[in-house]
């Protein structure tokens, strides 16, 4: 009986694995093996393709925008006017009270603020393609500054 | 080159004395007062840099970084450029002349000059132009000189030598060899952060030869005053906070005592001294930039951060007034910000967070395919 259910067990487990992995991989697991240099390459590649679309959003590209479904600005204002190189845009304080807002507020809170007031543009969806590409750029740009959350 | 020009014995005129006040400017309180005006303040505060050179009482303006869109696009720049210049007019006693220091337009557009010019039509004192990159880089000036005539010029007046240069029309050719229309050429040129259009800032060789020539025949112990769009030193250059031939710039001024570089495209409280220049940036109208993440002068106390919510905060004009004992105060008309202009601890400070951000140039630059081309 307690064999039965063990072996039941393990089934269901390896069927839920089957299931969830991604199209293409035939397991969802990660660190089962050594990596090869394509494999890493392929890593860095999907970061790095978020990084520019969210470098061309911050700097108002309207094709990047039209592509991604995005309105970041109504008043020719992008984000990288206030923010060349992404500066003061502090990731690595998030998340932390944030004065305008008057609560406590995630990096996603603080592009949405600035989409919606100063650009006058349309707030994105806080799990949005658009979204997660304008996060990576942002955290990609202050790569190296050490983490200081709730600071001011 | 810095640490040679400021040699032991070397500073500016040692007459100038550098205080910092605040007061409440009285003629701006009848000015108009839109939305976030409770909450902020709506009294301006003047940062006041009192300097000591001439011989009769007189005052300029300055006014820069309008970055106008077309009126369709953006109200809030032309809002603000109506404000200055309403302001500016109102002046009493009136200025004896306003400069324009440059980025008229944001993208160079003839709809963005014309309008500009329009809204300056409103000073009616003598006013004298120098340009900045956004207004050049469409048509390569063409519009630009059409409306405002052309630089370097000077002029003497009342014991003071002023000249304004042209630090933007000699970028390096970025756009030939990668057959960039005029709209792409402007584009990069309108991108501060930017790598394309490289080290565009500088007076050239053919302006030094100009500029040697004309303060060949002033004494060099008066008063020189230079209006440029670009500081005349080296602050930040990947967003050409420079121009690159800086240092040959200061081997033409070499033995004037009194030279006072006043310029724009920062867009920012800024002051700084080399060898025997004193040099100055004045504020925008249009939106404050961000202190650059290094090489902000030592002798420059940054002004308290900008309310991103408030496009009234972080931005204004300048006017400068000399006095009959001899001072000149160079005063910044920062419209929003309620006690103090300066922020003290890094906390409230535009320049606190550089010690935690290292930045990094833009990666879309590095491809043949530009921003707009994105596939």
């Amino acid at each position: 009986m307690t064999i039965a259910r063990v072996a039941l067990a393990v089934v269901l487990v390896l069927a839920v694995a089957v299931l969830v992995a991604p199209p293409g991989l035939d397991r969802a697991f990660a660190h089962k093996e050594k990596h090869t240099p394509e494999q890493l390459k392929a890593f860095e590649d999907i970061f790095i393709e978020q990084v520019k679309l969210g470098d061309l959003l911050f700097h108002g590209d309207g094709a990047t925008e039209k592509k991604m479904g995005a309105q970041l600005s109504k008043t020719g204002m992008a984000c990288a006017m206030c923010h060349p190189f992404s500066s003061d845009t502090h990731p690595h304080e998030f998340p932390k009270f944030q004065e305008q807002m008057n609560k406590f507020a995630t990096l996603r809170d603080m592009i949405n603020w600035c989409i919606e007031k100063p650009n006058e543009g349309i707030k994105l969806a806080e799990d949005s393609d658009a979204m997660k590409a304008l996060e990576a750029y942002i955290i990609w740009s202050n790569r190296g500054a050490k983490l200081d959350p709730g600071r001011h | 080159m810095a640490r040679t020009l400021n040699g032991p014995e070397v500073t500016p005129d040692q007459s100038m004395t550098v205080t910092r006040r605040t007061f409440i400017h009285k003629s701006l309180i009848t000015a108009g007062i839109t939305a976030g005006a409770t909450t902020y303040g709506w009294l301006p505060l003047i940062n006041t840099i009192d300097l000591a050179f001439g011989q009769t009482a007189f005052k300029f303006a300055w006014l820069s970084d309008t970055h106008l869109y077309p009126k369709d696009v953006n109200t809030r720049f032309v809002e603000k450029a109506v404000r200055a210049v309403k302001e500016i007019q109102a002046m009493n006693p009136p200025a004896d002349f306003l400069i324009f220091g440059g980025d008229l337009a944001q993208l160079g557009d003839p709809v963005e000059l014309d309008l500009g010019a329009d809204i300056l039509k409103e000073v009616k004192i003598r006013k004298v132009f120098i340009p900045g990159e956004h207004d050049w880089y469409l048509d390569m000036g063409a519009k630009w000189e059409r409306l405002f005539g052309k630089q370097p010029w000077t002029f003497d007046h009342k014991g003071v030598r002023f000249v304004g240069l042209d630090t933007v029309s000699r970028g390096p050719d970025y756009w030939t060899a990668k057959k960039m229309t005029p709209k792409e050429r402007m584009g990069h040129m309108a991108t501060l952060d930017g790598s394309v259009a490289g080290a565009w800032a500088g007076v050239g060789r053919d302006q030094m030869q100009w500029l040697q020539t004309t303060l060949g025949s002033w004494q060099k112990n008066r008063p020189v005053v230079i209006f440029t769009h670009n500081p005349l030193y080296e602050y930040y250059p990947p967003w050409n906070f420079w121009v690159r031939d800086w240092r040959e710039v200061h081997e033409v001024l070499k033995g004037y005592t009194s030279v006072t570089n006043i310029h724009g495209h920062t867009h920012q409280v800024l002051y700084n001294e080399i060898g025997t220049m004193r040099s100055i940036g004045m504020l925008a109208t249009s939106w404050p930039w961000p202190y650059a993440p290094e090489g902000v002068p030592a002798l420059t106390k940054c002004h308290l951060r900008a309310d991103p919510g408030d496009h009234y905060d972080g931005v204004g004009w300048s006017q400068l007034t000399q006095s009959a004992a001899g001072k000149i105060e160079a005063e910044y008309v920062m419209w929003r910000k309620k006690e103090h202009l300066i922020g003290e601890a890094a906390v409230d400070s535009g320049c606190g967070d550089n010690v935690n951000q290292p930045l990094s140039p833009r990666l879309v630059d590095r491809e043949w395919t530009y921003p707009g081309g994105h596939k």
